[in-house]
């Protein structure tokens, strides 16, 4: 069982997962950044640069690892790996990456998708948008 | 005539509040021994630009989500996390 949390600065790179003996299940989840964002809340869509995105450090880099060791003992994963991206990152490019290995798709599903929505809420990183 | 002694608490600010504050923290007046909440309260009333995070807003304290009835020491680094992004 193992747990891997850090923020990077810039755009992350594509990668296929680590091989992971044991693990049934492996789930890489990546989030890119949207060439076209509502100009706030119910706005016209806008083309959009790319996105900023602040980090209250160290704070954010713990909080992720925090969550990962959570969502481990919770859903009994294997392991979890977790990037996010500080700074600059264009639009089409990787700003948050997830993996998560398990026995069995579904606690690595309800592990993945727990911790997104607990990272929006309790993890320190805003993003600000560049508009084109 | 309450004689609670004030102290003053620096807080810094991220994303919209900063943007919204044009600072990256304001200082906050409250009496000794208040909690998070209260700390919460007076930075609305105090800092009036600010009021458009606080219903979703939460304190951190040295770099911990602290909870509502948390005291915090003048001399800790408090935060405003205020989260208001979607995905």
């Amino acid at each position: 069982m193992s747990v891997q949390a850090r923020i990077v600065d810039g755009p992350l790179d594509p990668q296929a997962p680590e091989a992971s003996p044991g693990s049934g299940a492996v789930l890489r989840f990546e989030g890119v950044v949207r060439p076209v964002e509502p100009q706030g809340p119910g706005g016209a869509p806008r083309e959009l640069a790319a996105l900023h995105y602040e980090t209250y450090d160290p704070m954010a880099e713990r909080s992720l690892a925090a969550l990962a060791t959570e969502m481990l003992a919770r859903h009994r994963v294997h392991a979890i790996r977790v990037l996010h991206s500080r700074g600059r990152v264009s639009a089409g490019a990787i700003s948050f990456t997830l993996e998560v290995r398990a026995a069995h798709r579904a606690e690595a599903i309800a592990a993945l998708t727990e911790f997104i929505d607990r990272m929006k809420r309790d993890v320190p990183i805003w993003k600000r948008p560049v508009w084109r | 005539m309450s004689d609670r002694e004030t102290a003053r608490f620096r807080v810094l600010l991220f994303g919209p509040a900063r943007e919204r504050a044009s600072a990256d923290h304001v200082l906050v007046d409250a009496p000794v021994g208040t909690a998070c909440a209260g700390l919460l309260q007076a930075m609305g009333a105090q800092h009036p630009a600010l009021a458009f995070v606080l219903p979703a807003a939460r304190l951190a304290v040295n770099h911990a989500l602290a909870p509502a009835d948390r005291v915090p020491d003048p001399g800790d680094e408090i935060a405003l996390i205020a989260l208001v992004d979607g995905g």
